[in-house]
């Protein structure tokens, strides 16, 4: 056994509780903010020696010194002489523990006095409950980090039943900006979720929206990891390397050539999928798009009769349309509208199936306003190029890097892929059964106040809901207290990085004792604190860095790829299908193309990845190509001339 | 030497509960305090002392006395006493003694137990056995309550001159008062001893070391006396004593109490006396009789000036006490 390394006092003005105690320590005992510790009753309760388990929230040091005037005047007012003293005055460390559990668990008493000891591994599991986790016939433990005092160095583990469902679900990261924590964070929790999970719950994927900088966009690239880093890998039981699976998808930029993401670069465009959606995939998220001035009673109900009798529907001529319509694309919508309005006027009506003309100018306005603003997104075409719904794997990151797209566009395409991904979970057709869905700047995405947006809501229908699904929430954010209560209030599990002390002021932390929240204003890169449904208080821990390669070190070995030429921009997209294609051959197909075209059959090339891309491609145009000129008609003979007849006459 | 006047500890209140239950008839007497030790009857004098450096007593500043100020003192011993009455039985007083000492020896400035010599800590229990008949068969018993040992001593037993005390009260709790300070003494002569017989270096001793011929004779031992009932000076040299000035000290004597061995002594100033009274800051130092007296009264003066920092307060005798003794005195009321 361990030696004591303080015992338990308890005073009449500062007593000991069931849930708080107080011990001593040596003045240089390695105890400290956030150390475990146990202490050994000294008289049994009902056969049994009590055991209680505390984590330490507060320490007070001072001396037997009565007046700081004594010191002063002990040294003549010379601080420098006090170096002199020959005796230094006695001293305490004293610490106030809040208790974690208490073995036996019934009745519950105060902390009786007794001899303190430095948990070790085993008792840092009895005390955070996670032996029951982590027992055999259970074992749903996901290494989080480790824990480490005076020696100790303990995995903790996160309960997958109590981060993924069903019992509880959903994880919440605050930090201040700037020092790796919280995406460095998710990155590792990612990494171990995918290692440890259990095979028998199932598969499980993640799904992320990378909405700032290039942090997610190397997933798939080995990063540098320190020496220290990889002790921890190995005590976390988690090879350090990149995620073996993962899939980009990003919109292209509004001239439709590049994509629009850091990830850009030629070298890394081989599993980069364009995001594009036509006027189908648009229409239903309406609402996300336009504004409550924009979508009232009766925008509204044009929106649903479009929706439901034009969309994809062969539109018929009427009295007021001149021709037969079928809407697939914006352009299409457009031309409907044109001739709605059209017929209006040469009818001189001020309304067409109830809808009152400047309804119908006005959704005109605000529909074929779509595909601008979300250019590169949203395409007049409609050709649809999405994430692979229905057909996810195992074990696989699929990144959405929406970073550099305007706001709505973001709105756009984190509305419908979280729809699209609870359509498919609550179908159980996904194609895996748990999927983590991470969202940084939930400040902004889910904030405590301002308007009630559709991707607000969706966030808390997912904080709410999810877990039934296999929907889970990993949330980050800067300012906690400015996240929907209900966000954070349903996330299970809490990760918190260093944070800023105007956050710590907040009521949120007022449960955290003044010494807790200091060490939280001041924890180091790769330092966490942690909440767990099992866990009685926060436990600190340490992770390692995530072995792939971070943003700034991927944005300098894979520089974005400059504005290029709409050649270059098809060598580049088709390339990492065939490597056999060159510019003068891209050049010589699309010559005579217009952008237009030249994009569509891009487009169409990528979503079909051929086995015979260069066939496929020039396929695209077949239909497009120029009439070949008429052949010319074959001249007459020239009869010979007679021998004998020399004018040919 | 500590008089503690806090209230009853755990083990007194223990020793009570039980000397209750053996004695139904016993009033508890709530809410008693610490007494306080019995006052000499003699009055205060002054003594002549034999002048062992040159003919007169003189003033000398203490030579290179400059910070920083080190000392060589390696531990520090003080005892503690504690005398309350906890009830009567028809008036005739019950009363309980703690003795204890200690040494505490500084290591990295800082200061811990003694390892060779656990602190000792002695519990009595005085009770008037020849005024309470009933109770003859206590005598020479001990009561052990909670791990503590409480030894049961008679107050009514006849004096050296077969004389037996009054039933008065006072004179039975006098008797109880005067057994514990001479245990506290006892305590503390044999700590004194054990440490001198290891030779582990200075020793400061709170008090004098003349009482044990063994620690009077030993080098190590330093002792420092803070009360002046009897001032070894008189005439002129008594004005010199009381007008040393900080840093000073006086030539040094040789005390030859009755019955007590002879040690060579000093008086020191402390600390600026200007403003307060004449003994403000004056200590009397005991050492044994040596070869360099001189040296060794310069450098020990040193040691002792060095040890007035970190400054004693609360405790009201700071001016005098060293913060190694106020150490052993809190240590000692932790534990007694």
């Amino acid at each position: 056994m361990s030696e004591a390394l303080g015992r338990v006092v308890a005073t009449e003005r500062r007593p000991n509780t069931p849930h708080e105690f107080h011990f001593w320590t040596a003045i240089d005992s390695p105890v400290g903010i956030g150390t475990i510790v146990r202490v050994d009753g000294a008289h049994p309760i009902d056969g049994r020696i009590p055991h209680i388990y505390g984590i330490v929230v507060e320490g007070f040091s001072y001396t037997d010194l009565q007046s700081p005037m004594h010191d002063v005047m002990g040294h003549d007012g010379s601080p420098t002489a006090a170096g002199f003293a020959a005796t230094e005055r006695a001293e305490i460390r004293l610490y106030t523990a809040a208790v974690l559990r208490q073995i036996p668990e019934e009745p519950l008493q105060p902390v009786p006095m007794g001899q303190v000891f430095l948990a070790d591994e085993a008792d840092v599991q009895v005390a955070l409950r996670m032996d029951g986790y982590l027992r055999e016939g259970a074992n749903t433990g996901i290494p989080v980090g480790v824990y480490r005092a005076g020696g100790t160095d303990a995995v903790i583990y996160l309960d997958a039943d109590f981060l993924l469902g069903p019992e509880a679900a959903h994880l919440n990261i605050t930090g201040v900006s700037g020092l790796a924590t919280k995406t460095s964070a998710v990155e590792w929790l990612l990494a171990s979720l995918f290692k440890h999970f259990p095979d028998d719950k199932g598969s499980i994927a993640a799904v992320c929206f990378n909405v700032k900088g290039p942090d997610l966009c190397y997933l798939d690239q080995p990063g540098k990891i320190e020496e220290s880093d990889e002790v921890l890998y190995e005590k976390l039981g988690v090879e350090p390397k990149p995620f073996e699976s993962v899939r980009y998808f990003a919109p292209y930029n509004a001239k439709g050539l590049a994509l629009n993401t850091f990830r850009n670069n030629e070298a890394l465009l081989d599993n980069v999928t364009p995001l594009t959606w036509g006027l189908r995939e648009v229409l239903q998220f309406a609402e996300v798009l336009l504004n409550k001035d924009d979508v009232d009673a009766k925008a509204d109900a044009l929106i649903d009769f479009i929706t439901q009798n034009v969309v994809d529907k062969e539109f018929p001529s009427d009295g007021t349309l001149s021709k037969n319509h079928r809407v697939q694309s914006f352009a299409d919508l457009d031309a409907w509208f044109k001739d709605v309005l059209q017929g209006m006027e040469r009818k001189d009506g001020e309304s067409w199936r109830t809808h009152h003309v400047a309804t119908i100018r006005k959704v005109r306005n605000r529909l074929s306003n779509i595909s601008t603003r979300c250019a590169g997104l949203v395409t007049d075409s409609g050709h649809v190029s999405d994430l692979p719904f229905g057909s996810f794997e195992d074990r696989t990151v699929y990144v959405v890097d929406v970073a550099n797209l305007e706001e709505d566009a973001q709105d756009l395409i984190f509305a419908r892929i979280v729809s699209k991904l609870r359509e498919h979970l609550e179908r159980r057709d996904l194609g895996v059964k748990h999927l983590v869905v991470f969202v940084d700047e939930l400040n902004k995405y889910a904030p405590g106040d301002g308007p009630d947006t559709y991707v607000r809501k969706m966030l808390l229908d997912i904080a709410e809901r999810g877990r039934y699904l296999g929907l889970v929430l990993f949330g980050a954010q800067q300012f906690r207290s400015q996240v929907h209560r209900r966000v954070v209030g349903n996330s299970g599990t809490g990760l918190f990085g260093r944070m800023d002390p105007d956050e710590l002021s907040t009521p949120g932390y007022a449960v955290l004792s003044p010494a807790t929240r200091t060490k939280l204003a001041t924890l180091e890169k790769g330092q966490l604190m942690i909440r767990h449904p099992h866990f009685t208080q926060p436990i600190f821990v340490r992770f390692p860095r995530p072995s792939v390669m971070q943003g700034r070190e991927g944005s300098e070995r894979y520089p974005q790829a400059s504005e290029v030429s709409l050649e270059a921009a098809i060598l580049r997209a088709l390339r990492p299908l065939d490597s056999t294609i060159t510019l003068p051959w891209v050049q010589d197909i699309t010559a005579l193309y217009t952008e237009e075209e030249v994009i569509r059959a891009r487009n169409a090339t990528l979503l079909a990845r051929p086995d015979n891309v260069k066939a496929y491609f020039m396929s695209q145009f077949r239909r497009a190509l120029p009439a070949q000129a008429a052949p010319r008609p074959m001249a007459g003979s020239i009869k010979s001339a007679p021998e004998n007849d020399p004018y040919g006459f | 030497m500590l008089v503690s006047n806090s209230s009853p500890d755990a083990a007194s209140r223990a020793a009570l509960r039980s000397l209750m239950e053996q004695l139904p008839g016993m009033s508890a007497v709530e809410g008693g305090g610490y007494l306080e030790p019995v006052a000499s009857n003699d009055p205060p004098v002054l003594r002549s002392a034999q002048i062992a450096e040159g003919s007169t007593l003189r003033a000398i500043r203490i030579p290179t006395l400059s910070r920083p100020a080190s000392s060589e003192f390696e531990a520090f011993l003080d005892g503690s006493q504690k005398v309350q009455v906890v009830g009567h039985r028809y008036g005739m007083p019950i009363v309980f003694g703690t003795a204890s000492a200690v040494v505490r020896v500084r290591v990295n400035r800082r200061m811990i137990t003694w390892g060779h010599q656990p602190p000792r800590v002695e519990r009595r229990i005085f009770v008037p056995l020849r005024y309470l008949p009933e109770l003859a068969d206590w005598r020479a018993s001990s009561l052990g309550v909670e791990g503590a040992q409480w030894q049961i001593i008679d107050t009514s037993t006849a004096d050296r001159n077969g004389d037996y005390p009054s039933q008065h009260p006072a004179v039975l709790i006098e008797r109880a008062i005067r057994a514990v300070d001479v245990e506290r003494e006892t305590l503390e002569d044999l700590l004194a001893e054990a440490w001198c017989a290891r030779g582990d270096g200075s020793l400061y001793i709170d008090g004098g070391i003349s009482r044990n011929a063994r620690v009077a004779s030993s080098t190590c031992a330093v002792g420092v006396i803070k009360s002046h009932r009897t001032l070894y000076v008189e005439g002129d040299a008594l004005r010199i004593v009381l007008g040393l000035e900080k840093g000073e000290r006086s030539s040094v004597f040789r005390v030859s109490p009755r019955s007590r061995s002879s040690v060579m002594s000093w008086y020191l100033r402390l600390r600026d006396a200007k403003g307060r009274d004449a003994m403000w800051g004056l200590v009397r130092v005991e050492i044994a009789e040596c070869k360099y007296q001189l040296e060794r009264a310069d450098e020990i003066s040193r040691w002792v000036l060095a040890e007035t920092t970190p400054l004693s307060l609360p405790d009201g005798r700071w001016d005098k006490m060293a913060y190694g003794v106020r150490d052993c005195e809190e240590f000692l009321r932790a534990i007694s």
